[in-house]
């Protein structure tokens, strides 16, 4: 199975499909998988993670700064909740401590703003995405 | 010894477990559940369910690691590195089952894991020590003070700590006070102990640690040093062995030096002595740092050019054997460079990644060496430490050992979480270390120009590779709905008899 691809950059090159996810490329060995939602490439030591062309990207408009800023990056336990709902706060202050994989990693407020309410707990095993705090 | 029971998980686990092996001893692992599919579990001869994910509950449960020997007839437990393996009550819980601990008597682990002693230790060996002390007062105002007295800039480090864990760089009086609050957090998270030590901070030193084996019919041994100066917030990513900024005088100096301290503390087994180096060459000076009373992550290293196997030179001295050399058998032949591979992004700030291994292909290739306990198919967990593998390159010289990791590095695929593989590449490339010129400081100074280059955008080809991938598995694989990795059934490649493109 071989596969001509005229690549943007490249010029044309041959892709071969060696199976079990390898691929070889010209005199390079390649790797591919696919994940969900993304997938990932790696050529000559670099991984290249590719997002889709998603039909959800209008989810990915919809989430604002705030959710992004009051989520957890990853998996992580709750340590400290910092603020109190009613709680007025300025931008960069500390509202919740997170901790995983032996690291702190600090919530902070992306902008001054009042506390509506708190959705999680200490001691909590929190997933990313979704928001920690809401701010009004 | 009948029968050696691994208290860890992951590579070291597995590392210790093939020891056993070879030296024709049964092993036991322990897992968590969040472990019951690793590899640690099914190499080992038996493997007892020690509790939940959380590492409180299982790795570091000194009850349910004792009722684990004790119901598998374990008569000697390697604690590996990290967890309990320096927790003297451990140690001393063992001995009181009768049960062998692989590593110095508690009384030692307990002498040397409290900072101020073991710097004790090291002024009536003759060894400097960098000024610092462990207010008797643990008060934010008292450790306030003490760093005050040592000067800026400084360090707060976990009195019981080890390993970088929950240390703590300060550099002036506006970030002491919340310094201090968050370093006796992690403290207590990492180590049940939140007591704190303000040491002075040297300026770009170089980490230059030496290993050393004492045996107890009072034989003390050094096997040279490791260099481990490539650290990102305390935790080492690149070591490598001879340092480059040793001559054998200096190196002569700092095995003597280390081997004096391991007498003074009457240091039993496996330990290695970490100093700071300020220079290079004869004129240099070294201060002492700490002592880790336990198999070190970076020991393949010294394995590679000494031809000493460290961990069964730990069985054999837990079992009451002679060490069976003297220093002037021991040579370093060649050089050896480790990195680790971890699960974390070093586009983001080295965030720790958890995440399933879709695709997991270590190389095989002359001077290599991985030690890993990752596996296709499996996952790296949010519980537990980030570190993923190992990879080890030996050669005649360092250039070799270099170029052999760059080029073993190139063809280590990790798909599914993001790595730290192609940031070790640029490291490896950099001129600084290259020339050998790295400090402590090394990835502060050079990391963000290394970040930014190993982060690239993908090809043309990484694109095409993904778009095709995404049809055909979208035509061809409705049925592999799990979307868990490639399983060979699902490969579009396979399916797609007859294509021709």
């Amino acid at each position: 199975m071989r596969r001509r691809i005229r690549g943007r950059r490249c010029g044309v090159f041959v892709v071969d499909a060696l199976g079990n996810g390898r691929f070889r490329i010209g005199a390079r060995l390649a790797y591919a998988a696919r994940g969900r939602p993304s997938t990932w490439v790696f050529i000559d030591g670099r991984t290249y993670v590719i997002e889709p062309e998603r039909r959800d990207a209008s989810d990915r408009l919809h989430a604002t700064d705030d959710q992004v800023a009051l989520s957890a990056p990853m998996p992580a336990t709750v340590v400290t909740i910092d603020v109190t709902p009613g709680q007025e706060v300025a931008a960069g202050e500390l509202l919740v401590m997170l901790e995983a994989m032996k690291m702190e990693l600090p919530i902070r407020a992306p902008r001054a703003g009042r506390v509506k309410a708190l959705a999680c707990r200490e001691g909590e095993l929190v997933q990313p995405g979704v928001p920690l705090v809401e701010l009004e | 010894m009948r029968r050696i029971l691994i208290a860890n998980r992951g590579e070291i686990a597995v590392r210790v477990i093939r020891a056993c092996r070879e030296l024709g001893i049964p092993s036991v692992a322990v897992y968590s559940d969040a472990d019951a599919r690793a590899p640690h579990v099914f190499l080992a001869d038996d493997a007892v369910r020690i509790g939940p994910a959380s590492p409180a509950e299982s790795y570091l449960s000194i009850s349910a690691i004792l009722d684990a020997a004790r119901k598998t007839g374990a008569d000697a437990i390697h604690p590996g590195y990290g967890f309990l393996s320096e927790n003297a009550e451990f140690a001393s819980s063992c001995e009181r089952a009768g049960i062998t601990f692989i590593g110095p008597p508690a009384a030692v682990i307990e002498r040397l894991g409290l900072k101020i002693a073991a710097r004790a230790i090291a002024g009536q060996a003759g060894v400097p020590v960098v000024p610092g002390e462990t207010p008797a007062d643990q008060s934010t105002a008292a450790i306030a003070a003490a760093a005050r007295r040592v000067g800026f800039p400084l360090l707060l480090k976990p009195s019981a700590g080890g390993g970088g864990i929950g240390m703590k760089t300060i550099r002036d009086e506006q970030a002491l006070g919340a310094g201090i609050e968050q370093a006796r957090r992690e403290a207590t998270a990492a180590f049940g102990d939140g007591t704190l030590y303000v040491e002075r901070l040297i300026e770009r030193p170089r980490h230059v640690e030496i290993q050393v084996l004492a045996d107890n019919h009072g034989s003390v041994v050094y096997l040279f040093e490791r260099e481990c100066s490539i650290q990102r917030r305390h935790q080492k990513v690149v070591e490598e062995t001879p340092s480059p900024a040793l001559t054998p005088a200096l190196r002569r100096r700092m095995g003597e030096a280390a081997v004096a301290l391991a007498r003074a503390a009457e240091y039993r087994n496996a330990g290695t002595v970490e100093f700071l180096l300020e220079g290079t060459g004869d004129r240099a000076s070294f201060y002492f740092l700490e002592v880790n009373t336990r198999l070190q992550v970076e020991h393949p290293v010294t394995e590679r050019v000494t031809g000493v196997d460290l961990v069964h030179g730990q069985i054999a001295i837990a079992r009451g054997d002679r060490l069976p050399w003297s220093q002037e058998s021991l040579t370093q032949r060649g050089h050896a460079i480790e990195v680790r591979v971890y699960a974390e992004d070093p586009a983001d700030d080295d965030l720790p990644q958890a995440g399933p291994l879709l695709l997991y292909r270590e190389p095989s290739m002359p001077g290599i060496r991985i030690d890993s306990g990752a596996y296709e198919g499996g996952e790296v967990s949010v519980h537990y430490d980030p570190l993923i593998a190992k990879l080890i390159a030996d050669g005649e010289t360092r250039e070799i050992a270099r170029r052999r990791a760059i080029e073993a590095l190139r063809n280590y695929p990790i798909l599914g979480i993001r790595t730290n593989v192609s940031f070790l590449i640029e490291i490896l490339e950099h001129p600084r270390f290259v020339s050998g010129d790295i400090d402590t400081r090394f990835l502060e100074t050079e990391g963000q120009h290394l970040r930014t280059r190993s982060a690239g955008s993908p090809p043309a080809e990484a694109l095409e590779i993904a778009s095709w991938l995404r049809s055909r598995s979208a035509d061809v694989s409705r049925r592999s709905v799990d979307g868990a990795g490639i399983d060979a059934k699902a490969d579009p490649w396979e399916t797609l008899r007859g294509f021709r493109g």
